[in-house]
């Protein structure tokens, strides 16, 4: 099987270093979450996947091969700033993307109009673009990217700025790019969106990676689990405070009790003194969420 | 199709549709039918403007009159004036443009003109006027001194190139014309070039490009899509000076016709040269002005980026306007090598003088060159410019960014 890999990139501007040293590797039709504060590195890294900035030290490969132009043609882009011109018709611009990406006519417009249909944006084909809201303009954006079925699509923060439904139908699309086998790397603060698309994950800060892996592997690596007991009665409460590897965690807002043990921690024995303690209605052992392990891997969590 | 050609296609399609196209091309177009009108509506009012009333001894008002035919209507004869004369005067006797009053002071002519216009009619009266003044000092009729004084002059072109001093003059007018067509076309063309670079950063539409074509290219199909723009537009502003020059010769018969239809008359030579150092004038400038759009971050920026890129167009446009006179003048003789002043100013030597084949030669050489030079560093400019965000940057940081790739 393919993959995209980068082994080692580092990008400076200046005395800047925006990419310290950067690798991965994607597997072909994996579903990539790349993720980091601002700042990070994630749109440079991006941009020199897509052969638009050329990295310091490093190397891109794709398929065992050095990107080259031949083969940046068969990627696809949807960059944190839209790029739509803006007097060009809807469906004008996205056949224009697709030729440029080797889509010959009339299989362009043909393209063009399925993904008109599937985005939704009918009434607004014949529109030019600079009339659009912006949610409408990342459709068009992202049919200008996928037109030409790429077989790598990278996408910088697709979700910024969209409205729940707008996000909801760009979410779909991208469900529909999976399934048809295109590779997917995309960079969102949205961890709920994209724990939920991605199967494998990065995470940089600075210029490096900070974790990489899946959800399941990174999960594993995470020292901690939270459990989570109800009800909140004195009794348990006084059992657990027992407990010499549970920490209490404030969770103000919710009537459960919440603690914090060693992942290698035996939760059965703690639950089984615990229902000696008092009357338990439930027990979770809770695993932590991309979200914690993203703030930990940064280095910002409380 | 090739992504070259899909980029040159969309951004002709682009440039043709443009708003600033269809108004640059229209007023480019009623600019030059109004160009080739002017000579006969000049003509015109300068016939309205040369009527004259004639005041003095009659002896001496019929002689002159014979004599100021040439250049004056006059409209009234009168031996004297009451006063001195007024504009109300003027209105009275056909709208006169002046009033001539004719005077013998001993063997000597003596005008005195009240006119509308003080300083127009100086050297036309003197001029006209000079059999008389020698006839009145000799003795001998104006009209047989008048006869005396019809020189026949001749000018012939050493080079050979004119036949005679009218081909000559006709070939400064299509010179002048093809001049302010390329002026015309290069400003025009020029700022659009610009507008749509910036447009293409500023929107970021250059990530998607630059990921899928290389900047070289991408800056190539740009430049070629504005060069077959202009030539668009070039052809419709020909094309209006022939129609326009074509009803001017026939409405205005007696106009000096080669002045006013200066597209009428030209030569396949003229024709293979205009287009020859237009396509090398274009991408001087278009591969420019394109580096200089690539390093705009905001719309506002591109007046204080692209104004200092005009001075050599405009500079070029007066030598040429030199070059027209005094074709072999040894400056304008340098200046018809060096870049981006060559096309004009060469153009125009080749036009109205002759020029050795060497020399054309080597400009159209040093010219090309500087043409690929300025097409490689704008592209490594374009390159950089176009991901380059934040401030307006210095030569330095971006000959660092170039360096860097």
């Amino acid at each position: 099987m393919g993959s995209l890999v980068l082994s080692g990139v580092a990008r400076s501007f200046g005395d800047v270093a925006a990419v310290r040293d950067i690798s991965f590797e994607v597997p072909s039709g994996t579903t990539f979450g790349l993720l980091g504060p601002n700042g990070a590195g994630k749109t440079t890294t991006m941009r020199m996947i897509l052969g638009i900035l050329v990295p310091d030290r490093g190397s891109v490969a794709w398929n065992g091969a050095p990107v080259d132009l031949a083969t940046r043609r068969r990627f696809g882009y949807l960059p944190e700033e839209r790029g739509l011109y803006g007097k060009l018709k809807v469906r004008e611009q996205i056949a224009y993307f697709g030729r440029l990406h080797g889509v010959p006519p009339p299989l362009d417009r043909k393209r063009a109009d399925a993904w008109i249909e599937r985005l939704d944006l009918g009434e607004y084909a014949d529109r030019r673009c600079g009339e659009l809201s912006k949610g409408n303009q990342q459709k068009v954006q992202i049919a200008c990217a996928a037109l030409h079925e790429p077989e790598l699509l990278v996408l910088d923060e697709p979700f910024s700025g969209l409205d729940p439904v707008n996000a909801e139908t760009l979410l779909d699309a991208l469900r529909g790019l999976k399934a048809a086998g295109t590779t997917l790397i995309l960079s969102s603060h949205q961890m709920w969106q994209i724990e939920d698309l991605c199967e494998r994950f990065c995470i940089i800060a600075d210029g490096t990676v900070r974790v990489t892996g899946t959800l399941t592997e990174l999960r594993a690596a995470w020292p901690t689990r939270v459990i989570e007991i109800e009800p909140p009665s004195g009794a348990l409460r006084a059992a657990l405070d027992a407990e010499p590897q549970a920490r209490a965690l404030p969770l103000a807002d919710r009537a459960v009790l919440a603690y914090e043990v060693p992942a290698r921690a035996d939760v059965a024995a703690m639950l089984r003194r615990l229902v000696a303690a008092g009357d338990v209605t439930r027990f979770e052992r809770v695993e932590p969420r991309l979200s914690d392990i993203y703030m930990r891997a940064i280095g910002a969590e409380a | 199709m090739n992504t070259v050609g899909v980029i040159f296609s969309a951004e002709f399609e682009r440039r043709i549709r443009s708003r600033a196209f269809l108004i640059g091309t229209v007023i480019g177009a009623l600019a030059i039918g109004a160009l080739a009108l002017l000579p006969g509506l000049l003509g015109g009012f300068a016939s309205s403007t040369k009527t004259i009333v004639l005041v003095g001894d009659p002896a001496l008002t019929s002689a002159a009159a014979k004599l100021l035919k040439r250049d004056f209507s006059i409209v009234a004869t009168v031996p004297r004036l009451a006063q001195t004369p007024t504009v109300a005067y003027l209105d009275a006797h056909g709208k006169a443009s002046a009033v001539a009053v004719l005077e013998r002071r001993g063997d000597a002519l003596h005008v005195v003109a009240y006119t509308r216009d003080p300083g127009g009619m100086r050297t036309a009266f003197a001029t006209d006027l000079a059999p008389l003044q020698i006839g009145l000092a000799t003795g001998t009729p104006p009209s047989e001194v008048a006869a005396h004084t019809k020189i026949a002059v001749e000018e012939h072109d050493v080079s050979g190139r004119f036949a005679d001093a009218s081909q000559a003059v006709a070939a400064k007018g299509i010179a002048l014309a093809f001049i302010v067509l390329l002026y015309l076309a290069i400003l025009l063309n020029a700022q659009s070039i610009v507008m749509a670079v910036a447009e293409e950063k500023t929107s970021r539409i250059a990530e998607l490009l630059v990921a899928a074509i290389d900047p070289a290219q991408l800056l190539f199909a740009k430049i070629l899509a504005a060069t077959a723009t202009s030539f668009v537009q070039l052809a419709v502003w020909i094309g209006t000076s022939v129609v326009v020059g074509k009803t001017v010769a026939g409405f205005f018969a007696d106009a000096p016709a080669a002045a006013g239809a200066p597209a009428l008359g030209v030569t396949a030579p003229e024709i293979l040269w205009f287009i020859v150092f237009f396509i090398i004038g274009f991408i001087q400038c278009a591969v420019i002005f394109a580096a200089a759009g690539s390093l705009v971050n905001r719309s506002e920026d591109v007046g204080s980026i692209s104004g200092p890129l005009y001075i050599p167009i405009i500079g070029a446009y007066i030598i040429a306007q030199f070059a027209l006179q005094f074709p072999n003048a040894p400056n304008v003789v340098v200046f018809s090598f060096v870049p981006l002043l060559a096309p004009f100013v060469m153009f125009t030597r080749v036009v109205v003088g002759s020029v050795p084949a060497w020399q054309l030669v080597v400009s159209i050489s040093i010219n090309v060159l500087a043409a690929v030079a300025l097409a490689w560093f704008s592209g490594r400019v374009y390159r950089v410019g176009m991901l380059m965000y934040g401030r307006l940057p210095s030569p330095r940081q971006i000959v660092a960014a170039m360096r860097q790739r």
